[in-house]
Formats: structure tokens, sequence, C-alpha cells
């Protein structure tokens, strides 16, 4: 974890209190990040930013592409913030996905300022949903990924069914105007049938690639080559918002 | 003639040239962003696209989606509608780089007008009136006494640069002009980067009088009449109609002519319409031409008879108008409502949610150009537009006493509208009179206008 300090105009604090500052860092670093990362996970916020004292500090989800530690199917919906928390992810996928948890991987940096020491309080931007995302899940053993933009498919070469992913992976691109837009695999697992032929003009969040997820490829809690029948599920599912 | 248009658009607008498409026999596809895939347009289009997120920015706003789209699914021109990419020039060249048409002006006529000052100057020069002001930037203080005193005050000073009414004072005497002169300069500077100033005349109690204009490649031009928009609130359109009662039947006619002939003559192309502040004394001043359809061309279609979506997708495929300004006849009066999903008793707050309910009225000379449906959702990323109540008469009282029907009739539950504005705005004496100005429903207050037509 990436932790700095930006003294305001050059550095002219006594060794004393800069030996301060150091115990401040430590302190907010150990009580407040983890917190904080957890807070940033359970809500669905793209950054928390907390003032305490002199003391400023910021954790903030990477800015943009892979929902980061929060499955597309947990995404909650408008009217209940903090549902991702109790998602119903597999436990067995949790071990994949511990790299990516947002405490990781938040950036979390701290500032000295000169606010008054006081009340902390507390600043909240909310992420941007990921709505090309949302259908990436339809039924707990396999995930979507979608279309960035609005353009022409092609997969990737070395990426056929079969070929283990892991989350954030670049399954292909979308040409749109000669400007190439990354397919990403949404989820750790093996990559299944595609469901655009490559060349294939395709639209905004359209589904391209089935990801199965590694528990259900591998594992016995879903039937092997199960009907995957669900078919269309995906599509439908959580309405346009 | 096109083969195939894509909608670059979303809502009422979507519709209607999603209309003027099947009427004229072209294909269409129309483009939305992922909150308006339940949108009526999309429902009901051959063809539909999704080019983005909510977020404007990267949908309707988004030039590189949109042009994609249009590629992808093989359209040969793409319509703008009004508001987003409309008025774009950059859009409009990198859409012709692709082998495409912008529906609108050439994007070397949208540079042309693109400035709003420089085309002041140039449509001045071809004979249009335009608000007295100084000669050039003011120099220092002598020289802004001077070209006041010449002008008249009241006067407004203004920024060259920048715009949002930063720099910008109205004063009424010599003292007070020295005193702004100095607190403007330091605000354009601070917000431009640039603190030359000049002078206006400040017009008090001023109406919205607009001209339509259409003109064709070959440089044949016509007018389609005026539009009168002075009910508005905080600056926005809120209803609009045609003729104007602002002005004489002779004074009208001129001012279309002499629209017409400006335009013509500084190279204009396609629809477009141009903005006239009318004042007191019955002075009228040039403001700006907009490049594009308006929200509020429903009204002249409703008292020439002519489509002018239609008309701007033939001239934009180079088709000549075929009609000379003869052929175009004026029959009637209409008034334009805008239907807005907000709160008249709130400040006008913008409102979002489920359509539960919505029953449009009917009867003669009554038009409804929404894309509402009963168990819509209308999302709350957009502006709060759900539709136009378009309503015509033999006069310009029959028009009023049909839209006061229309207006009880129309039904739009599960939504707060401002239908309680337009209803109060038809038993306000200032507006049966014809005496709007563009400041009233400000000056006035929207309250006062509600609070006076429930006591009727």
């Amino acid at each position: 974890m990436a932790s700095s300090r930006q003294p305001r105009d050059g550095d002219s604090r006594t060794p004393d209190a800069r030996a301060a500052d150091h115990a401040a860092i430590d302190r907010l670093a150990d009580e407040l990040v983890p917190a904080l990362a957890a807070k940033l996970g359970a809500t669905g916020l793209g950054e928390i930013e907390i003032r305490e004292g002199a003391w400023r500090l910021r954790v903030r989800r990477p800015a943009d592409g892979v929902n980061l530690g929060r499955r597309s199917s947990d995404r909650p919906s408008r009217s209940q913030p903090g549902h991702a928390g109790h998602g119903h992810a597999p436990a067995a996928l949790e071990g994949h996905r511990q790299a990516a948890r947002p405490a990781a991987a938040a950036a979390a940096a701290a500032h000295s300022t000169n606010g008054s020491a006081g009340a902390r309080d507390v600043v909240a931007t909310r992420s941007e949903p990921e709505p090309n995302r949302r259908r990436g899940d339809a039924d707990g053993h396999r995930a979507i990924a979608t279309s960035p933009a609005v353009g022409v498919y092609q997969p990737r070469a070395d990426v056929t069914a079969g070929t283990r992913v892991r989350s954030g992976d670049r399954l292909g691109i979308v040409d749109m105007l000669g400007v190439a837009q990354d397919v990403i695999s949404p989820v750790d697992g093996v990559v299944g049938a595609s469901l655009v032929e490559p060349g294939q003009a395709v639209e905004y969040g359209q589904e391209l690639i089935v990801v199965e997820l590694l528990a259900a490829a591998g594992g016995s809690t879903a039937p092997a080559g199960g009907p995957g029948g669900t078919g269309g599920s995906g599509g439908d599912a959580p309405g346009a918002g | 003639m096109f083969r195939k248009i894509l909608i670059a658009n979303r809502g009422e607008i979507a519709l209607r040239v999603l209309r003027a498409c099947r009427t004229l026999g072209i294909e269409a596809v129309v483009a939305y962003s992922e909150a308006d895939r339940e949108c009526l347009p999309v429902q009901l289009a051959d063809e539909a696209i999704c080019i983005g997120p909510a977020d404007a920015k990267r949908s309707y706003l988004s030039a590189p989606a949109m042009i994609s789209a249009a590629v992808v699914t093989g359209c040969d021109a793409i319509h703008p509608g009004y508001g987003f990419l409309s008025e774009d020039e950059g859009f409009a060249e990198v859409v012709r780089a692709h082998d495409l048409t912008f529906i609108g002006p050439p994007s070397n006529v949208l540079e042309r007008f693109g400035n709003k000052e420089s085309t002041r100057r140039l449509l001045g020069a071809h004979g249009l009136p335009t608000i007295p002001g100084s000669e050039g930037m003011l120099r220092d203080d002598l020289h802004a006494l001077e070209e006041a005193e010449r002008i008249g005050y009241p006067v407004l000073i203004k920024p060259s640069a920048g715009g949002g009414g930063k720099g910008m004072r109205m004063v009424r005497s010599p003292r007070e002009l020295e005193s702004a002169i100095k607190v403007c300069r330091s605000e354009a500077k601070a917000a431009f980067g640039d603190d030359s100033l000049y002078l206006e005349r400040w017009l008090e109690d001023n109406r919205h009088v607009e001209v339509q204009v259409a003109v064709d490649r070959y440089g044949h031009g016509i007018h389609l009449g005026e539009r009168d928009c002075s009910v508005q609130r905080r600056h926005q359109k809120i209803l609009e109609e045609s003729p104007t009662p602002a002005l004489s039947d002779a004074a009208r006619a001129e001012l279309c002519d002499r629209a017409v002939r400006a335009v013509v003559a500084a190279g204009y192309e396609n629809v477009g319409t141009l903005e006239f502040l009318v004042d007191a004394d019955g002075n009228v001043y040039f403001i700006e031409i907009n490049c594009r359809i308006q929200v509020e061309h429903p009204v002249t279609e409703m008292v020439t008879g002519i489509d002018l979506v239609a008309m701007q997708i033939r001239i934009a495929a180079g088709e000549p108008l075929g009609l000379t300004q003869r052929d175009i006849s004026f029959r009637g009066h209409a008034i334009e409502f805008r239907i807005n999903a907000e709160d008249p008793d709130h400040e006008f707050r913008p409102s979002a949610g489920l359509v539960e309910r919505y029953v449009v009225p009917g009867g003669p000379g009554i038009r409804m150009d929404s894309h509402l449906y009963a168990g819509y959702e209308v999302p709350p990323f957009y502006d709060s537009l759900l539709g136009k109540l378009i309503v015509w008469g033999a006069d310009r009282d029959a028009a009023i006493a049909r839209a006061r029907v229309a207006l009880d009739e129309l039904l739009v539950e599960g939504l707060v509208t401002n239908i309680s504005i337009h209803q109060a705005l038809l038993s306000s004496e200032a507006f049966l009179e014809g005496r709007m100005t563009t400041n009233l429903l400000d000056r006035v207050g929207s309250a006062s206008f509600l609070a006076a037509a429930s006591r009727v």
C-alpha cells in the first residue's frame, strides 16, 4: 500500500514534528485504511476521503475498467446501496479474488493540510455504475464479457475456448472508428462459448464471450457442461435502468 | 436521397425524426443510451443500436460512438436532432470525413455561423439590425463614457470573451459606469484572461421573436414565418406561438423578408432560425442564429402545413427547395406548450419516474409530440421535456379556447408536470392580451401566476 505525504510549502518541519507526522501516518494507515477500504467495497462508492486534524486521507477505487472486487451481479440496485457486501458470491471464489479486493487495489494517500483540528469529516464520491457489466453473471456459474463500445468485434487470437483467464484480462477488442476498446473478462475463469463472430458489428453492452467461473468449471458444484440453457436469460436480466 | 438515416438523439425529437424518415420512405436506425432502452422511438424503430451508457458524454454527446453506430449499421446520413451534437461543427466535419451526410448545414457553414459575435457582424452587414453598441472595444474610461452617451443609458457592459454573466453589468448613469467598468475588467480578466469590454444598449422589456428560414444548396431561400417565444422561465422557453402578437402584419412580413435575404446573402444552408429581440417600442434586433431544427418547429408546421424535418432532410440530400415564397401561405394561429417533468410548486425542480397513466388530448387542431406511454419510466439523466402539446385554431382566441380544453384533458400520472403553469398562463391577462415579455414570469413569479389562476 502506498502512503505518501506531501508537505505544502517545502519541508520546514522540525525533526520532532516530522516524527509526529510519521506516527500519525502509521496510525491512520493501520486504523483507517482497512476500514475505509472495506467500506469502499461495501458501498459501491468510487472514493472516500476523510479529514481529521491536519490530515486528509483518501481511498479510491481504480479509475476505470474492471469492477474490481465486486461481481457484476452484486451491483447494488440504486435503492439499496451497500447490498454488495452481502453478495452471494460462492465462498470458493473469494480466494481467487483476494488480490483484486479494493483493500489491496485502493490507492491511499495522506496529505498534510492546514485544516483546523476538530471533527472528522468524510467526503465520498459515488462511482459511476458499470451498467455494461451488469449482465455479467447469469446463473452463478458463468459470467459474460460485454462490449465496451459500438463497433466491430475482434477476439484475441490466443484466447479460445478453454483458455484460463483472470478478471481484468483482455479477451479481444471492439474497433470503434479505428480505436480499439478492450473487451475485459469480468471474472477469473475459463473462456467458454463465443456469442458473436469475429468481424461482426456489435453494440454497446452486447454479450460477447462466456467465461465459466473456475469453481463451476472445475468443481462438482456445477453440472459439467450443464444445459447452460438459460440461453438469453442474461440478456434480459436486471432491467435497463 | 438517403437510403438509411441514423437518428442521433432521444425522446420526442428522435420520434419526430423517425416519423419524417418513414414518411419519406427512408430507413432509420435509432441510436440510444442504456437508459433509453424502453424509450418509445427505440420501441417503434425497425432498427435501434445501443451506443453507450446513460451518461450523455459517453453516448449522445460521443461523436465516435455515433459515427461508429452509423457506419456499422450502414447508414449514409446522421440526423442530430436538437441539443447534443446538433450544432457541433467538429462533429459535422468528422461525419463528412466518414462519407456520411450531416443533416443540417455543412460544416463550413456551421463554422461561419458558429461564433455569435462574428455572426452578428456578418448578418448586420447584410442588413439585419443589431443591438446598438460601442464601436469596438473600450479603450479607457473616457472612451466608455463617450460611447455610453452616444448609445444612451441604460447600457450593458459586456466582456469580449466568454459568457455566463461574468464581467457583465447593466448601468444607468455615468457614475455607475465608471465604477462598474473596473469591476467588470477584473472579473473578465480573472474568468477569461481577457479584460476587453464593449457596451450594448440595455433593452428593458423585450420579447423574443424568431424567424424560420430554409435555404437550399443552390441559394434559394424562403421564410416560414415567425414564432413568438416570449413566455420564458429563467431564459427557458415554455410556450411558443405563431404569428407573434408583438408585431403588426406589415412589421412581421418585413422582418421575415429581411431575415431570409440576409441569410441567403451570407451563404447559409438548410433550415435555421434567426432570433430577434423586440423592444417596447417595436424595434427589432438580431441576436443569434440556430443552425438546427428547433424544439418549437411544430408551431410553424401547423400554420404553414409544411413538414420542416422532411424539408431539412431533403435539403441535406441536395434536393432543391422546389418552393418559392409565393407557395408558402400562413393559416390561423398555433401555440405550443412544452410539457416538462418539473414541479411548478417547488421551484420547478425536475422529476423522474414511472408514467402510471397517460391520456393524450384530441379533437380538431390538436397535436401531441411525445415519447411517453403508460408504463414508461422517465430516466433522471436527461432534460425534463416530456412532450409538446401543439394547438391550432383559426385565430388566436380560437387556439386558446382549444388549448384550455386540451390541457384539461392531458393526463400524465406518476410524475409532477408543469401543466398547471400553462393553465395559469391561459388565464393571465398579460398572456391573453399578448403582452408577455421574456422576464415577466420571473419578475412576477410563477407562484403568483399559479395563485391568480386558482382564484379564477
